[in-house]
């Protein structure tokens, strides 16, 4: 399904400036998908650059003779983060850098900010722009008594209480890798900010706004069905051993001829349909399999059954043929198999984003469509610094003052 | 008055993560009318239906179902019939947005598609999110939130290299596919307000999963080798992991990244202080982890996280979910609120991660029952006499019962 162009020719978000003061990763999802939908989102960077321009994973060296003291321009995960935004470096704790941003922020939309304090810290910003959304993304949030805890994506994973369930029965329960948790608190302030941002525009709103997003409470998404069962049963489930997780059974990835299979067969239907894939005869009517929790109650004696089905039979073999009898399996890709799925390909769910120094490489697109006004697939990478001068004229800095901030280390050009 | 007062969705979708986009729209105060039947009644209030269970009205007590669907109204409408699937373009013609995630296919065969439903509201934003998108050979392939993490990368990057892949989350894709459906619905609605057009928009809850998967995706894009599955260690830092601590199944997540965090890690940990610089603890990480395990499993993990965390030290007790409902930093900023809801008494509710004030947005309303504003959506907001309304519960186009699905 498909609709023309947008008659105006224009992106979803066009029109709107946004400005990145807080340099973390969820500042800079949020950000981005600001930025991959037609808004001017600029990262207003520390001289030094954002922290995200620290984190891995790292651009190879482009040579032998390459230092391997990185730069701010090594990170390939903060060009992914800043695909299709311009990139200040403006030192802002500094008065005059203040001074400056104070000007940039005139006809923005939306401040991301990732700082605990008062909301007093954004009045000079209110003076000129009083519909600014501020919108504040944190570990804990600007109040309660873990406000100024250090969060991580692990600590947030172990106090939403996902931790618990993963990994083996004996112990130690595993972590989730990577920016998991801040991902998800960037995109839940995503919603939250576009909300407000439109919330102005459709005059339901008049006040200074400062959103608080919560990354702990972004990240209850996963759990807080769980915790209300709990709040009903009084009871928590155990751990049960990697990739078992209640209610459901089958569910887990096991190893096939040629690869991997996920599995889930949740309904009765989809239980039904998996034993006449695998041949499981008899076990599949028998009266106490025929709920999730019955199977699960004896997956001790089903699992090893499965597992040998599956491990005769080709990985793709099962996924088609079980998606034709109706039941949710999945092939299970690497991440060097992820870019060739036939699905993923079709649907150019990997797009290109140039960056100056590094050149061009593969990463996810946006993972939503908007049929009459679509996101670029590609896009480019900012290095630090590269939009100083040009973003800073277009608010009125001229020369002779651009060049004494220079001297003073207020500016970075890239 | 909430941001998005105004706004009418018409929520098709069923689960957890099409409920969970529109309830952000709920939660934001736009109007969301759930639209479900008594026979094809949301599958998240239970998918193994029985007529004891129809009786004893548990499709009404779902944690999953009442979580996910606070703040709409919801009318029962049999689409399958010509006067339900009439009644939906009545209410899609005076919507903004629509969001749907039937399997492909049932809503061509029923003439609801974006196509026909366009004609009734060319403005209207419609949002499909099937989980793999609504293009490509997988279309019309059947997942959950599970099969969705399967196929998104995520559980190579999980756990220890000698597991298999491994997943993180009973349903792990679908809160995902929830946030990432409401944030497409925002963007389309943004460009609505502005210029008046509507569109179709999909997203596949595969992709969604990406993002959280960037660090491994990225890594093998520019270098052409997948990340090392570590297990709970870092290549660069230690101690990282997740040590025992005092009582059965208790552990707590300990991460120290900075020179500064390992200095208050060892005024407060003395054991701690034979080790060294960064580099000579990964050296020694064995001995180190087994040192730092020795020294929690003498302590409480919730004591020990608010001791370090003092300290400036990322430390977590690994919660379970009575935990998360007694947490002093969600209790702090009212983070469950307590709503009285038919059927299952006073419940706990998750309110918006984002507040606009020290105070969050209220659940206003819990999650409806079963056709509970039939007679509001229908005969209010759409002008039905009452003689028509009952006239469709007769035929059985509305109701406020569950009906034992057919051929389940």
């Amino acid at each position: 399904m498909t609709n023309s162009g947008s008659a105006l020719g224009a992106q979803a978000l066009a029109g709107l400036k946004v400005l990145d003061i807080g340099g973390t990763v969820g500042t800079a999802y949020c950000g981005k998908l600001f930025a991959a939908h037609g808004a001017d989102v600029i990262d207003v960077e520390p001289p030094g650059g954002a922290a995200t321009r620290a984190l891995a994973p790292y651009f190879p060296p482009r040579s032998h003779r390459q230092s391997h003291a990185r730069t701010p321009n090594d990170s390939v995960l903060h060009a992914y983060l800043s695909a299709n935004k311009r990139s200040v470096a403006l030192d802002i704790a500094h008065p005059a850098g203040r001074a400056a941003f104070v000007e940039l922020v005139r006809d923005a939309a939306v401040v991301l900010d990732a700082s605990v304090g008062p909301r007093s810290a954004f009045d000079d910003v209110f003076a000129v722009a009083p519909s600014v959304v501020v919108s504040r993304i944190t570990w804990f949030g600007q109040t309660g008594p873990y406000r100024d805890y250090a969060g991580t994506d692990s600590v947030c994973h172990a106090l939403i209480g996902m931790v618990r369930g993963i990994g083996p029965v004996e112990g130690p329960p595993a972590l989730p890798s990577g920016y998991q948790a801040q991902i998800v608190g960037g995109l839940t302030a995503y919603i939250g900010t576009l909300g407000h941002v439109i919330g102005i525009e459709l005059g339901n709103r008049v006040e200074p706004c400062v959103l608080d997003t919560s990354i702990f409470e972004a990240n209850t998404c996963f759990t807080d069905v769980g915790a209300v069962a709990a709040f009903n049963t009084g009871t928590v489930a155990p751990r049960m051993g990697v990739n078992r997780f209640p209610p459901t059974f089958p569910l887990g990835i096991y190893p096939c001829r040629d690869g991997w299979i996920g599995v889930t067969a949740l309904t009765p239907s989809q239980w039904a349909a998996f034993g006449a894939l695998l041949d499981l005869g008899d076990l599949t009517a028998r009266p106490e399999y025929q709920t999730t929790l019955g199977r699960l109650a004896d997956a001790a004696t089903l699992e090893p059954i499965i597992m040998q089905r599956v491990a005769e039979r080709s990985a793709e073999e099962i996924f088609h043929r079980g998606q034709a009898l109706r039941i949710p399996l999945a092939l299970v890709p690497t991440m060097e198999q992820l870019f060739t799925v036939d699905q993923y390909v079709a649907r150019a769910a990997f797009g290109e984003i140039v960056h100056p120094v590094h050149g061009a490489f593969k990463a996810p697109v946006t993972p939503f469509r908007l049929y009459r006004t679509p996101a670029p697939r590609d896009a480019v990478a900012p290095t630090l610094g590269q939009h100083t001068r040009a973003c800073l004229a277009a608010v009125g800095v001229d020369a002779r003052r651009f060049d004494d901030l220079r001297r003073a280390n207020v500016v970075v050009e890239g | 008055m909430r941001p998005l007062a105004g706004i009418r969705v018409i929520d098709l979708s069923m689960g957890w993560a099409g409920p969970l986009a529109a309830r952000h729209l709920a939660d934001m105060g736009a109007e969301v009318i759930k639209v479900e039947s008594c026979e094809r009644f949301d599958w998240w209030r239970g998918w193994e239906a029985t007529e004891a269970w129809i009786a004893q009205n548990a499709a009404e007590q779902s944690p999953s179902f009442n979580t996910v669907n606070r703040n709409k109204l919801d009318v029962t409408l049999d689409l399958t019939s010509a006067a339900g699937a009439a009644l939906l373009k009545r209410l899609v013609a005076i919507a903004d947005v629509v969001v749907e995630n039937y399997s492909a296919g049932v809503l061509p065969k029923l003439g609801l598609d974006y196509a026909e439903l366009a004609k009734a509201n060319p403005q209207v934003v419609m949002l499909s999110m099937p989980a793999f998108g609504t293009t490509g050979p997988w279309a019309g392939y059947r997942a959950y939130g599970s099969t969705v993490e399967h196929a998104s990368g995520l559980p190579h990057l999980t756990g220890a290299a000698h597991w298999p892949p491994a997943m993180s989350h009973v349903a792990y894709g679908d809160a995902v596919g929830g946030l990432t459906g409401a944030a497409a619905l925002l963007t389309a609605l943004r460009h609505r307000k502005r210029t008046g057009e509507g569109q179709f928009l999909d997203l596949s809850q595969a992709e969604g999963l990406f993002p959280l998967g960037a660090h491994g995706i990225l890594e093998q894009a520019v270098t052409g080798k997948a990340p090392q599955r570590l297990g709970n260690r870092s290549a660069t830092c230690a101690p990282h992991g997740v040590y025992p601590t005092r009582g059965a199944d208790q552990w707590l997540v300990l991460q120290v990244l900075t020179d500064e965090q390992w200095r208050a890690l060892c005024d407060i940990a003395p054991p701690l202080r034979s080790f060294g610089d960064g580099a000579d603890r990964l050296a020694r990480r064995d001995e180190l982890d087994a040192t730092v395990a020795a020294w929690t499993r003498a302590e409480d993990s919730r004591e020990l996280m608010h001791r370090l965390q003092r300290a400036g030290v990322p430390a977590a007790a690994v919660y379970d979910m009575r935990d998360v409902l007694a947490d002093p930093q969600l209790a702090a900023r009212g983070f469950w609120q307590m709503t009285e809801r038919a059927y299952v008494g006073v419940q706990p509710g998750p309110v918006p991660p984002y507040r606009d004030a020290d105070a969050p947005y209220r659940i206003e309303t819990p999650a409806p029952t079963l056709g509970q504003h039939n007679r509001r959506v229908l005969g209010e907001l759409l002008g039905l006499a009452d003689s028509e309304l009952e006239g469709l519960a007769r035929a059985g186009v509305i109701g406020d019962r569950p009906v034992m699905p057919q051929g389940a």
